[in-house]
Order: C-alpha cells, then structure tokens, then sequence
C-alpha cells in the first residue's frame, strides 16, 4: 500500500505551508463540495441494506453545500474562524439524515477548535480536527465503531501526531487523508453489517472524501499568491473544480477507484450549472436578480453596485448569458452540466427548500395569530400519506422520509409554522430521527418533542394518539404508548445481490423489512406479505395496507381481496400512500 | 310529594319509566316534515330502521315549553307538591331552557330545575340516584342539590361508527378535532362538563371497548354503570362481558340509545355511563 502513502517528495519540492488562512479554508471547503459530488453516488450505493435507503452521499452533499453556501458570506473571509463558523452554521441549518447531523457536528467541533484564530499553522490544524472528533461523538448518544465516528477519531490521532513532527501543513493533511481512507477500510470489519453485505462504511467514507477535496485544495494554495482584483473586490475564492479522476490515481487514492463510476454519470446532462460575475459600475443588483432569477432555478444573485456574482441552475445557459451580458461586462464564466442523478437530488432538494420558503411564509402569515397550545409537525414521503396525516390533525407535513431526508433547517422552518407554544415533531424514519433532535434547541419560544417515529405506520399511531387538549407530556406518553402497538412491515426490491440475516438475496427480489430488520424474501409481493403475516405470533386485528405510487389501484385491491380471502379473521384497509420505492408498506395491529 | 321530571334523552324506556315513576318530556325528532315525539310517537327501533333507509338527516328540537307547563300544572296540584326536573346539558340541548320558561308561571319553591350537563345513560344514572334520594326523604331542594354535585361524578364515554351525525347535527364540540380522518377509526368521545370531547381514535372497535372498560376501572368505586347501544347488540354483548369481569360490584343497567341521542351518535353507537360513589 505505498502508493497510498503521503508523497514527502513532493513536499520537499514546495516550501513548507505553514499557515492557512480563510480564503484557503473556504478554497478547500469548496473544492471538498465538488470532489464530495462527484462521489455522492458512489456513497449512495454503499447500502447496507440492499433497499432503497437513506442516501448518505446526498445527505452529506446537501449538509456540505448548505456549509461551503454559508462560508461563502461569512463576514471575515480573510480569517479561518469567521470562515469556519458561518461554514459550521450552514452545515447545521443544511443537514439532512444521520450523516449529515454527524458532519455537522465534526463542522462545529472543527469550527470550535479553530475558534479565536485568523489562521491555522500546522498543531491549529490538528486541534481543530481533534474537537471536530471529540464533538461529533459527544452528539451520538451511543456511539459505535466502524462509522464515520472512527474515521475522523483515526484522522484526529494522525493530524496530532504528524503536528507534533512537522509544521508543513501539507504533510499533516495528507497523513490525515491516507488515515481517514485506512480507516475507512477497516469500518469493513469493524461492523458485522457492514461485513455482511461487503462494503465500507458510507458515511465514513464520505467523510474521507472530503477531507481529501479539502487537503488538496489547501495544499495547491499558495497563501501568498496573488488572486485576480476582481475576485479579491467580490470577496469570493476561486472556484476549483474537483479533482480529476487521473489526477487522483496518479495520486494513488483509493476514491479515484471508486469515484469513477461516478464521475463517469455525470456525463448526461440535464441542466447547467452556470455562474459568473457582472461587473459595474452601477449595477443593481434587486433588478438584476429580479430578471435572471426568472430564467432558472436556485438563483443565487449577490454583490454590490460594482460586481454581481450569479449562481443560477438553468435549462438555458445562452439565454441567461444574453440576458446577463445587457447589464454589464462578464467575467468567469463556468457553465458546469449536471448530471441526472445530481438534478434529482437538486430538485427534491430544491422543491423541499421551496416548501420550506413556502412555510415561512405561511410562518409570518400565521404568526399574527397567537400560537396554539400544542400541534404536531410530521414528516411522509407520498402525497398519500401526507393527506392521511394531515387528515388525522397533523399541522405541517413536511415532504421526505427514505430517500430524501429533510434538513435540519427544513424541520425548523415546518416546527415554526406549526405556530404552537408546544410542538411535536414526528420524523417517521429511523434517518431523520437525529436532524430531528437537533431542531429544540434552535427553535426559539416553543418546546419541541421528538416523539422517535422510526417508520410511517408508527407515525401514524402517534398521529391517531393526538389530543389537542392533553399537554406536551401527556400527549409523548400516549404517543409513545401507541407506537408500541403497531407493527410496520415495508415491501420493497432488493437494488443489489447480497446476504442478511441468513437471506440470500438477488437484485429485484421483493424483501419485506419488519421494525427494520429484513425478515422474509421471495418473488412476489402477495407471497412475501402472506409470509410476513404467517409468521406473527399474534394474529393482528387489523391491517393498513399503503399502496406506494408504482402500485396501481386494481393490483393493490386484488392483493387485499387475496389476503382478506386467507385472513377472514383480520380486517384489512387498503390506502394510497403513494410512497417512493416500497410498493407496499403495511401497518399492523 | 316530590315528582321527579326528565327528558327523553336520559334513554329511561316507558315501563321502566312507571316503575320508577318519573316523569318523561319528550324531544321531538324529525325526518323532514315527519315528526315524532321521541320515545311516544316511534321507538328506538322503528327510528333505526328509518335511519337505514332514508336519505334524509334527522334534526331534533327540544319540547315546546307547554308541554312542561302542562305536565308541571298536572303534577303541583295539591300544594305539597314539588318537582325536581333533571335535564340534559344545556350546551347540547334548548330543553332546560323551555322548562326554565314553563316554570316562571309557577311559585320559585315549587320547581327545582338541575343542569345535569349530562346526556342518555349519565342523566339516567343521575335521575335514579335522584329517586333514592327522595325515597330517602329527602327534600326537593336537596335532592336538587345533591343531583348537582353528583354531576362531575359522572363519565359518559360513546364508541362510535362515525362522527357524520355528530358533526352534521351540529354537536361536535371539541371532537372537531377527530373529524376528516382519512383512515377508518372509530371514534371514541366523552361528555365532560356538558360538551362533547374527543377521547381516542382506536382502529378498531374491540380496542375502543378495551379503551372504554380502562377508563371505567379508573372510575371506581362506581355508585352505578349504565351501558347502551345505537343498533349494535352484538357489541354491546362483548362490552358487557368484558365489563362485568372488570367491575364486579355493581349491576349495570342495559338500554338502548333513544331516537333523539341516536341521531347524534349514528347507528353503532355504543355508550357507557358510569356514577362515581358519593
């Protein structure tokens, strides 16, 4: 494994970097954002559970970017501090599922190892990364080896004692990244699931992929360079670009072999990430982000009457060129494709940053009345499920679940448009049950309650245990009381070949997950439930069945005629859930 | 003599009315431009059955104040009778208010008016122990009295198919808040200080009653227990069977859900009313 150790040669070549400033810290931010999506899908597919699952690689993305968009605005952007705390706000208002909760908090840790300090040298570094660790499993209450955990934990151990040797903080970075990839190798063995199903730890090895955006990047500065006049007027790094894949192998990572794939897909398009600058004098920059906001999505329009810098996702990049080029000079222009995968993820997000602009709308609206006593936010994926939870006195339901987890901020922004003195927030997923955890402390003059729905069924339990007139107290025990009665069986297909719990699956199996734990695996959806069914010690009174949004009406009623037929005893009711990915999710009790 | 006056939504059916010897005002029911006298004019079952196959929604209203004035005429004939009238909650109906009405034409000490706030099998259990009390020799104003303190002893806890009647009819209260369920539940509501309140949403009818015999076992020591039904006799067996091993010591009284009560809790309906001990 030589070639994945740090190059010394090389460093030798350079003079010593002995200290970073913000501009670096924001430059290797930046490109850490670019070399973590260039790699989001490949972190998707490190699945444990061959379901579609919590896609870590966009959780972290979106964590990420909500991170580097926030540094980009900082109010120093000379100074590593100010840049690391708007960067660690960001993250936290961003993040989305399990991971990027835990990013966000390796994010404030870092950001409060590097606190009172312009620029790091080489030990800042390693302090930083050091609280970046101690915070980050001080936030999981039971923290557990083989994750993303152990990875930044190995990386701290490595910046320490690499700090203690040398002052080059190319060195200390570079021992960090090839530590953070060892140890990524290692979570392979260090978690029976993970051993299992033959894959390393997802979020672990997002982390080490961003670690490396971020020390390559930092290591190709050169503090004392010049930047171009125009950039050091708007304030704003140069953008890098992520590194290319030959780069990498060259550089003997172990991400170039896995990011290929990857970077590869990029490749089809589907809208174009376009920025550039306008340059003055006498912009105005209301006008100018009124007219090119209309042309794409996720316009981001800021600067002074001097220099405008626009970030805007467009289907037509010449359109927004023309328009741009009436209003002033351009300059650096980049017009970046986007590939499908990364439109999808885009979109939803985008859609669910919408909603939750829509919801501070209807936040200020609302917020003339006086707030409620109490009132629940939920969070469903499918149309269907949100008009059932919402039928039940669910207040807000914010739009996720499985594959799209909401962000941290997105919660917050649903709690306060719930407008009560009191709220209960039920995430319904097992992913979205620590972004969940994280909004009390953030929303300011109400109490919020996480009662830990880990799936939709439980959700709605809880939901039908609401009583408007019982305190928040009152409400948590009934609603925790009623989670316990009901049983929550998903359907899906296997996306990948593996073998758990003594299954042996194949791609497009149909699995049925009960309380997350897969427990029957056959061909056909009727098959595997009627198993599910037979199985129960209990026989259930009643079962929901939920049909997802792939599932037709006539299919759906011939399997529950099928299961009323073998269950006389059992009533069943049959529901349009309209969720993503599970054909079927049943609620049984 | 004291006479003891109630309306015909404490659900008390006609014999077991002479043999208790209290007095009945109906209420009136309608289906369109038909109407009865509930209890007189057409019976629990005869209503149900009219329920089933008409597409018209029943409307009640309370008894004109005559009729009161002519039952109160008959009954202060000599000039030691008194009348203590035990109604329904005045937030769910205007009959107190026509009784209050019938009565100022009499002497103020003549006639004792209670607010029960309470409705079918409570006010039924509130009028019998009223009856104790004047066999008791109790006075009137004291027999009043006592009905009224009793009034928070009471718990009326009611199944339902469906809150449609409730809520059509105008008397769903704080229940609103389980109204518009996309799933199928069956809603659990009580009537606590005259109103209807929501209680729980159980999925299915058997946990309802599994929900119904706790709160009634957090209700004990029970004075009396009253449990009905609206059309839905095989439940009210299950209920029964699972109540009687619950609570041992008092004899519930069976009935059914009148007319006028039917038409707010819907065929299905299944009630229980329990009398806290003094």
């Amino acid at each position: 494994m030589s070639a994945t150790k740090p190059a010394p040669e090389l460093s030798l070549l350079r003079e010593p970097l002995r200290e970073i400033g913000g501009e670096q810290v924001l430059a290797g931010l930046t490109a850490a954002l670019s070399w973590l999506e260039a790699n989001q899908q490949e972190i998707n597919d490190l699945n444990v559970f061959p379901v579609p699952d919590g896609d870590t690689g966009s959780n972290m993305y979106l964590t990420l970017r909500s991170a580097v968009e926030e540094a980009r605005h900082a109010p120093t952007l000379s100074a590593a501090d100010s840049v690391l705390a708007a960067a660690a706000h960001g993250s936290l208002m961003g993040a989305r599922g399990n991971s990027g909760v835990i990013l966000s908090q390796i994010l404030r840790g870092f950001a409060q190892g590097a606190a009172q300090r312009t620029h790091l040298d080489a030990s800042g570094v390693a302090l930083a990364i050091t609280e970046a660790s101690a915070v980050a499993y001080r936030a999981v209450m039971k923290p557990t080896e083989g994750t993303i955990l152990t990875v930044v934990r190995d990386a701290a151990s490595a910046a320490a004692a690499t700090a203690a040797t040398t002052d080059d903080i190319r060195v200390v970075l570079d021992r960090v990244v090839t530590e953070a990839h060892a140890a990524v190798e290692r979570t392979t063995d260090q978690l029976q699931v993970l051993r299992d199903a033959n894959v390393v730890d997802a979020g672990g090895f997002g982390l080490a992929v961003i670690l490396e955006g971020f020390a390559r990047a930092v290591g190709d500065t050169q503090p004392a360079a010049p930047t171009p006049a125009v950039l050091r007027r708007s304030g704003e790094p140069a953008l890098r670009l992520p590194p290319k894949p030959g780069d990498m192998e060259a550089a003997g990572s172990q991400v170039a072999r896995r990011g290929a794939a990857a970077v590869a897909a990029r490749e089809q398009g589907w809208g174009y990430c376009t920025e550039f600058l306008i340059n003055g004098p006498g912009l105005d920059v209301d006008a100018i982000r009124a007219e090119l906001s209309a042309l794409g999505e996720s316009a981001l329009v800021v600067g002074d009457p001097d220099l405008v810098r626009v970030h805007i996702h467009t289907g037509d990049p010449a359109g927004l060129i023309a328009a741009a080029s009436s209003r002033g000079r351009m300059s650096k222009l980049k017009v970046e494709d986007m590939s499908a995968q990364h439109h999808d993820v885009l979109a939803r997000a985008e859609a669910s940053e919408a909603e939750a602009e829509a919801m501070g709308t209807a936040t200020r609206e609302r917020a003339q009345a006086p707030p409620k006593p109490i009132g629940v936010a939920s969070v469903a994926p499918g149309e269907g499920f949100r008009e059932i939870m919402g039928s039940l006195g669910a207040d807000i339901v914010v739009s996720g679940g499985q594959t799209m987890n909401p962000s941290i901020e997105d919660l917050l922004n649903a709690v306060r448009a719930v407008n009560a003195e009191n709220v209960i927030l039920l995430p319904n997923n097992g992913n979205v049950i620590l972004t969940a955890e994280q909004v009390d402390p953030l929303a300011e003059g109400c109490e919020v309650r996480v009662v830990p729905t880990r799936n939709l069924p439980q959700g709605i339990s809880a939901l039908l245990a609401f009583d408007p007139a019982a305190s928040l107290d009152e409400n948590a025990t009934r609603m925790l009381a009623a989670i316990a009665t009901v049983r929550a069986v998903e359907v899906t297909h296997a996306v990948r070949d593996t073998s758990v719990n003594g299954h042996d699956i194949k791609l497009g199996d149909v699995i049925a997950v009960v309380d997350d734990a897969i427990t029957e695996v056959g061909s056909d959806y009727l098959e595997v439930i009627e198993a599910v069914l037979k199985s129960q010690a209990i026989k259930p009174e009643l079962v929901t069945v939920y049909r997802g949004d792939e599932v037709g009406a006539k299919d759906a009623d011939a399997l529950v005629s099928s299961l009323r037929a073998t269950h006389p005893e059992t009533e069943f009711e049959l529901q349009a859930g309209g969720q993503e990915h599970y054909p079927y999710v049943l609620s049984l009790e | 003599m004291i006479h003891l006056v109630t309306d015909s939504t404490s659900d008390i059916s006609p014999s077991d009315a002479q043999a208790l010897g209290v007095h009945i005002v109906p209420l009136i029911v309608r289906f369109g431009e038909e109407q009865y006298r509930d209890g007189v004019d057409i019976d629990a079952d005869q209503f149900y059955a009219k329920l089933a196959r008409t597409e018209v929604h029943p409307t009640t209203s309370q008894p004109p104040p005559d009729v009161f004035s002519t039952l109160y005429r008959t009954l202060l004939a000599n000039p030691d009778d008194q009348v203590v009238g035990l109604h329904i909650s005045a937030k769910l109906s205007g009959t107190l208010q026509s009784a209050t009405l019938a009565a100022q034409a009499f002497d103020p000490g003549r006639i004792h008016l209670v607010d029960t706030e309470s409705v079918s099998g409570g006010l039924q259990l509130l009028v019998r122990a009223a009856l104790d009390d004047i066999r008791a020799g109790d006075s009137a104003a004291t027999v009043a009295e006592n009905a009224m303190r009793r009034r928070s002893k009471v718990t009326i806890l009611v199944l339902l198919d469906t809150l449609t009647y409730l809520h059509r009819g105008g008397r769903i209260g704080r229940a609103q808040a389980f109204v518009g369920s996309l799933l199928n539940v069956k809603p659990l509501i009580a009537v606590r200080d005259g109103e209807v309140v929501p209680m729980a949403r159980p999925r299915s009818r058997s946990k309802g009653i599994e929900l119904i015999v706790e709160q009634v076992r957090g209700c004990t020591p029970l004075r009396s227990l009253a449990e009905f039904h609206a059309a839905a006799s095989e439940s009210m067996v299950d209920l029964e069977q699972r109540l009687s091993t619950a609570v041992s010591n008092v004899t519930a009284i069976l009935g059914r859900i009148g007319p006028v009560v039917g038409a707010y809790s819907g065929p299905g309906g299944l009630g229980v009313a329990c009398l806290g001990a003094d």
